[in-house]
């Protein structure tokens, strides 16, 4: 097994190249935030000893970008980030040594060379489930309603300031269950994602709350939770 | 988790720290385990975590296969009212389970505003705040850290208090419990009178009965047995290269106020300021070798990824191998891309050849803690620090293009008079000059000096242990005294909250009486006095008054050099014979040398210690 001494043992590549990790964060792991994330990744890295290519400048650091920030409270088993490596080392190696420093609720899946471009995204899957006190499956019937009329508007808060959004045309399919196992109503999203129209589940079940009087109540007792299922591309391609 | 802790935990901010399950912890068989031992940190998980000690404990503990530690932080007020609303009873962190369903729960005490928050944890755990309330169903309630040299304000609540250092005491203490009820010897009053009469350091309040003369100061502690010792030595880790140190740590998620690899060179100071207890009770002085230091940070730095190791100890620069240490340390961690800081350091010994491998002396703002504005009252406090050094290491950090700098002062201490509160200022000015008349400063850039000054709180161990604190009245007057003398606009000048001051005199140097008080203020709801938004001093005074507490007995009043303190009953190796020559010293204006130019006697020797300047065979 490598460390972060002997990683300076493999050989250089040509060329410092990007490789792309996919990760899942669930349990526990989905109150992390993401800038803590980003803290908690680069020390992994470090531990695991994962040959990274550094910048040159007077303050040398790796590169390494995150794909699309998870909310707090949303779990998922298709995260991805970008580093760049400057030794050679295996994908099978870089993911057993990365595994040695994560939990069951946060593991690498998978990793390979970046040949796509993260802005690719245009999609994103969610099921999000909704416990209520005396929740049914009328409640789904309801909450199918909402998602089908052509406008529910929601007040976004960005840098920028507050600006109101429809949200429907940016809710691109939703299927809606009953879990007679979970007492829930299962939701399947897919919604729009990326740098050009985005939309956060989270801001989803706010409105469903407003619309519907939710999950307001005891929260021991009416909880909801959101796991991303994976990215898809414009043409509805799974994202690599 | 607990499945309902993790459902409220959306409606908390930064649920990130009640969530647990970070890499490094330790997860254990409950059914394969005969002791648990839930590890408690009076005050928020950002600063538990940061805590040395608390990583070295759980770790050493968790070494003893049956026995299982857990960590359990103060949650966020936010998250106390959910817990209060849904009866959510204070969990651990690795399991989720409730505090009352461990066999210790242990609690550090780092300062002594926590107080508040110790009760209030106990509070959130359904666990009664009094010892003798508490039947053999609740676990037994520990207390160690630095505030457990004057255990007595916290006495009624704890049935035992660690007095020294952990690392083995701890396991001690445990292993005792698991014998004695694999033995079926085992009730709680056996137990704890076992361990107080065999394992040294342990100290358990019930034990001894108090009494008070009628001035209220104290007549006598007498043991109720002949086999509880009169006096608790404290225990100390004599060869600290062989002191348990952890291989892996837990790592935080979030970020916590100390988020890098603390490397403990030495415990200890040779230097012996007066005012200082951190200096005396943690004698004698021990150093770690500087091999055993390299490969601590390497199995540290591959444990965690952390890229800053901080060297870590009362004074750094007094470790007689501070080149080799760093050398080696170079010798790696440039290469990982890792920083080297210094928390402390001492005037005398700042030179330009540290100042080039230290990264955080290289970045940021320098902080040096002259303490005193004159010479007269700096060999008062026995700093034993000269003008000329601060100057000589401010024109380092001057020439090295530094432009700030940061001076800790005292008021309040002994002799002080107005010349010395107006030396802070002057001594202040003397730097600002000295950087104009520097022909290597930056000279894009305009000075800038701090100066913070802090009122002298009495602390028990320290030669000045009998001296009265300011009336707050004259630490308001002071403190705007020091404004006024400020009249360089390059200087800024800050200081500490007069009134935290007090209260934490009172509690320093309390007696068992006081136990009333905190039962009072928990009552009444208090929690994180260390956090100046929770602080109400008002509320302290209303509190001290309706237990029939003078504050201003503790705080303000010279204690004879006779009375029995109440903190006699411990021993942290100095003896009070050494304490008071100090005082003498002090008032005769004269310095002491530091244990490694001479030995001034203090009686740590008897404790032993390995790599340590004090002389054998005092033991």
């Amino acid at each position: 097994m490598l460390t972060c001494y002997t990683k300076h043992q493999l050989p250089m590549l040509e060329q410092p190249k990007t490789v792309r990790i996919r990760f899942v964060k669930k349990g526990n792991l989905q109150y992390v935030s993401h800038l803590d994330l980003q803290r908690t990744i680069h020390r992994v890295l470090i531990r695991a000893g994962i040959p990274m290519w550094y910048t040159k400048g007077f303050n040398p650091h790796p590169k390494i970008s995150f794909g699309y920030p998870l909310s707090i409270g949303t779990e998922s088993e298709c995260e991805f980030l970008d580093i760049r490596l400057e030794r050679e080392i295996s994908m099978e190696n870089l993911i057993k040594q990365l595994n040695c420093e994560l939990t069951d609720e946060m593991y690498v899946y998978d990793a390979y060379d970046a040949v796509t471009d993260a802005n690719d995204v245009a999609f994103a899957d969610y099921t999000v489930k909704i416990c209520t006190e005396g929740g049914s499956p009328a409640l789904a019937g309801k909450i199918a309603a909402v998602l089908a009329r052509d406008e529910l508007l929601m007040t976004k808060k960005s840098k920028s300031g507050e600006k109101e959004i429809n949200l429907i045309p940016l809710i691109d399919q939703s299927k809606i269950g009953w879990c007679d196992e979970c007492k829930s109503v299962v939701i399947n999203l897919r919604l729009a994602t990326g740098s050009k129209q985005n939309l956060n589940p989270e801001l989803l079940i706010s409105a469903l709350k407003r619309e519907l009087s939710i999950l307001s109540g005891n929260p021991t007792k009416e909880h909801y939770t959101i796991m991303r299922k994976r990215f898809l591309t414009a043409d509805y391609q799974e994202f690599r | 988790m607990n499945q309902q802790i993790a459902t409220v935990l959306k409606t908390v901010q930064k649920p990130g720290r009640y969530a647990g399950g970070e890499y490094g912890q330790i997860i254990k068989d409950k059914a394969l385990v005969k002791a648990r031992f839930a590890f408690c940190f009076p005050d928020t998980y950002e600063i538990g975590m940061s805590n040395l000690g608390v990583r070295i404990l759980y770790s050493r503990l968790n070494e003893e296969k049956d026995v299982w530690c857990e960590r359990s932080y103060a949650p966020w007020v936010d998250m106390q009212e959910q817990m209060h609303k849904y009866d959510i009873p204070l969990w651990a962190h690795e399991s989720g389970d409730a505090l009352t369903e461990f066999d210790f729960v242990g609690f550090t005490l780092q300062y002594e505003m926590c107080y508040p928050t110790v009760l209030n944890m106990l509070g959130l755990a359904h666990i009664p705040l009094y010892a003798k309330d508490r039947g053999e169903e609740f676990p037994i309630i520990i207390g160690g850290g630095p505030c457990t040299y004057n255990p007595e304000p916290m006495a009624d609540f704890f049935d035992l208090f660690n007095i020294g250092e952990g690392e083995e005491m701890l396991p001690q203490i445990v292993r005792l419990y698991v014998t004695m009820k694999e033995e079926g010897s085992y009730t709680k009053a056996a137990f704890l009178r076992r361990a107080a009469a065999t394992i040294q350091g342990v100290y358990v309040p019930s034990l001894y009965d108090v009494q008070y003369n009628e001035d209220g100061t104290v007549k006598s502690y007498t043991p109720l047995y002949e086999d509880v010792p009169a006096k608790v030595k404290k225990q100390i880790c004599e060869d600290m290269d062989k002191a348990y140190f952890p291989a892996k740590l837990v790592m935080p998620y979030t970020e916590t106020v100390h988020d890098r690899i603390m490397l403990e060179v030495a415990r200890g100071c040779i230097r012996g300021c007066r005012f200082c207890q951190a200096g005396m009770v943690y004698r004698p002085v021990r150093e770690k070798t500087p091999g055993t230091l390299d490969c601590q940070a390497k199995s540290l730095f591959e444990a965690t990824g952390y890229e800053e190791i901080s060297l870590s100890s009362l004074s750094i620069s007094d470790y007689t191998c501070i080149e080799e240490l760093t050398d080696k340390l170079l010798g790696w961690t440039d290469e990982n891309m890792i920083n080297l800081s210094l928390p402390s350091l001492r005037v005398d010994s700042f030179t330009k050849e540290l100042m080039d491998k230290i990264a955080s002396v290289r970045s940021g703002s320098l902080t040096f803690a002259p303490e005193a504005g004159t010479q007269r009252l700096r060999d008062v406090i026995n700093k034993n620090v000269e003008e000329a050094d601060l100057m000589r290491a401010v024109n380092v950090a001057f020439a090295a293009g530094k432009s700030s700098v940061k001076l800790y002062f005292m008021q309040g201490l002994p002799t002080e008079t107005n010349e010395d509160l107006e030396g802070i200022t002057s001594l202040a000015h003397r730097v600002c000059v000295a950087y104009y008349q520097n022909p290597e400063r930056n000279k894009s850039r305009g000075v800038q000096v701090t100066i913070s000054v802090s009122p002298f709180i009495p602390k028990p161990f320290t030669p000045f242990q009998w001296e009265a604190q300011d009336s707050l009245e004259t630490m308001l007057e002071k403190q705007a005294y020091v404004g006024e003398c400020n009249r360089d606009k390059r200087v800024r000048y800050t200081h500490h909250n007069a009134q935290v001051c007090r209260v934490e005199a009172v509690l320093a140097r309390g007696d068992r009486k006081l136990c009333r008080a905190m039962a009072l203020a928990h009552q009444k709801g208090f929690v994180f006095d260390a956090w100046t938004e929770f602080f109400d001093y008002d509320k302290w005074i209303e509190v001290f008054t309706e237990a029939g507490i003078d504050p201003s007995f503790y705080a303000n009043r010279a204690y004879g050099l006779d009375e029995v303190l109440p903190w006699d009953i411990i021993d942290c190796g100095v003896s009070k014979a050494f304490l008071l020559r100090e005082r003498a010293r002090a008032y005769e204006e004269k310095t002491t040398p530091s244990c490694r130019e001479q030995c001034s006697g203090c009686g740590a020797n008897c404790m032993g210690g390995e790599r340590t300047p004090c002389p054998k065979g005092g033991k």
